[in-house]
């Protein structure tokens, strides 16, 4: 069953097309990356997807639930406390949830923090606990890892991952990291330069749940080289 | 302490100063008692202070802190009003917006007669002055602050479909409280400049600190011309300590810029 469908969406911003009729499903449960070229509308296209954007055509259908998103760059509300970001999307019934969320990823013990006084791993936690306190069906996430370093960046994916098994959600992320797309998705679609659009549609097949030394094998690092090679068909 | 090391120089040097000047101006003092007459030395700055010159600075500096406070108060109000109405609408903006440029170039010496005119010489009309000196650095930087949010921020409230009143609420107030203080700290100086340049053209009842030096000028008594003049920085002094320490309370344990 579909959970997201995205119908010929196009987004013109001062005459100029951003997006350019592009479609997408994506089924219940499933893991789907986006990958191009900075500037192809990937944001645009999340944010379209998530209904912060109207778009100039085209439809989206989200077939149940609600649409959490994860912002770029973690997005807290630094007046408030890492207990009360954590809960500022859930709902009254949900207190014990955002509890059981912040100890799965280690934060309970920092509920008094400011935003300032974490990391950048601990932040982007933060902003997925968040997002996922408030139940989900479908997560739209923006380059969530994109700011941080190397190593962070590959623990908070087999987090993402494992929050994933328990907690059952759609996930649609933008990226422009081959190996983090390949790494997480069931599927890896990449997108053209500006105006963007969707030129091919990779399956990944590695079972799950992955292991982290998927990584540096062989067959990965193949499947990467393919993605990366219909992206730069694609630019001009 | 090394902090403190470069401010106390620099008192130091203007202390100096300060006797330099006294000491070496020709005919500074009176012949027949000896008095300071242009500028009195430090250490005698109080010579000239008897009971009722003390009582008539009090009652000066109560008016003009009176006044100040009051007027700051209101524009505080006011100016966040203002803020959040322009941050808001773009129309309010482009109505409000030429006003407040208006009432900010148009000096205070310039607004006061006119408005002591229309409202009389009364406290209210005190105040009235000081709200249009202080208003405008609370109204611009409160709608700056509001227009600096980040899109995610907003976003993030669309997401939880909040109400425009939460969202004033719990969005625009807090993330506009650091611009917010920051306009605190100059319409609270603001505040006490107006009080006191306004204070001039209140030709009825008690002075405040404005009508009182010109009064000491005018009487050729020095020393209590200078005590009232510190008095004025250090009340101006206070306040912007004031707003400093707001500051310091509510959003610095928070805000890293």
């Amino acid at each position: 069953m579909h959970m997201l469908e995205i119908s010929a969406i196009s987004r013109v911003f001062n005459a100029e097309v951003v997006v350019e009729n592009v479609s997408l499903q994506v089924a219940e449960g499933e893991i789907v990356s986006i990958v191009g070229p900075s500037g192809c509308g990937k944001t645009t296209l999340l944010r379209i997807a998530a209904g912060l954007l109207t778009p100039t055509s085209g439809t989206v259908l989200l077939h149940a639930g609600r649409i959490g998103f994860v912002f770029q760059d973690s997005a807290l509300l630094p007046w408030q406390n890492v207990h009360e970001n954590a809960a500022l999307l859930a709902s009254d019934a949900d207190k014990e949830f955002v509890e059981t969320l912040l100890e799965r990823t280690g934060l309970s013990g920092h509920r008094h923090k400011w935003p300032h006084e974490l990391s950048g791993g601990m932040k982007m936690r933060l902003s997925l606990v968040r997002t996922l306190a408030m139940r989900p069906s479908v997560v739209l996430a923006d380059e969530p890892f994109g700011a941080l370093d190397q190593m962070t960046r590959q623990h908070l994916q087999d987090e993402l991952l494992f929050l994933h098994s328990l907690h059952a959600f759609t996930i649609l992320l933008v990226t422009h990291a081959i190996d983090e797309a390949v790494y997480l998705s069931d599927r890896v679609v990449t997108m053209s330069a500006a105006p963007g659009r969707f030129i091919r549609s990779t399956q990944v097949a590695f079972e799950r749940p992955r292991n982290p030394d998927l990584r540096y094998s062989a067959e990965f690092a193949a499947l990467c080289g393919r993605v990366a090679d219909s992206l730069r068909r694609t630019s001009p | 302490m090394r902090r403190l090391t470069a401010p106390f120089v620099s008192l130091v040097v203007f202390v100096a100063g300060w006797y330099a000047l006294a000491y070496s101006l020709e005919n500074n003092f009176a012949t027949d008692d000896g008095s300071a007459l242009i500028v009195p030395p430090p250490h005698r700055l109080f010579e000239g202070l008897n009971n009722r010159t003390i009582e008539r600075i009090l009652l000066a500096t109560g008016i003009s802190v009176a006044t100040a406070l009051a007027g700051l108060a209101l524009a505080v109000m006011l100016g966040t009003a203002l803020g959040i109405l322009m941050a808001s609408a773009k129309t309010v903006e482009r109505a409000i917006w030429p006003w407040l440029i208006a009432v900010q170039v148009t000096p205070v010496i310039v607004l006061t007669p006119i408005i002591v005119r229309i409202f009389g010489p009364s406290f209210l009309a005190r105040v009235f002055v000081t709200v249009l000196v202080a208003i405008f650095p609370m109204a611009s930087n409160v709608l700056f602050g509001i227009r600096a949010i980040p899109q995610a921020w907003r976003d993030l409230f669309v997401l939880r479909k909040a109400t425009p009143l939460q969202t004033v609420r719990e969005l625009w107030f807090p993330a506009a409280l650091p611009s917010f203080f920051a306009g605190l700290r100059v319409s609270s100086g603001l505040a006490v400049i107006g009080s006191i340049v306004g204070d001039f053209f209140f030709t009825r009842g008690d002075p405040g600190l404005g009508r009182l030096i010109n009064y000491f000028f005018l009487d050729t008594r020095s020393g209590p011309m200078f005590v009232t003049a510190i008095i004025a920085t250090l009340v101006g002094f206070t306040f912007f300590a004031g707003a400093g320490f707001l500051r310091k309370l509510f959003v610095d344990p928070w805000h890293k810029p």
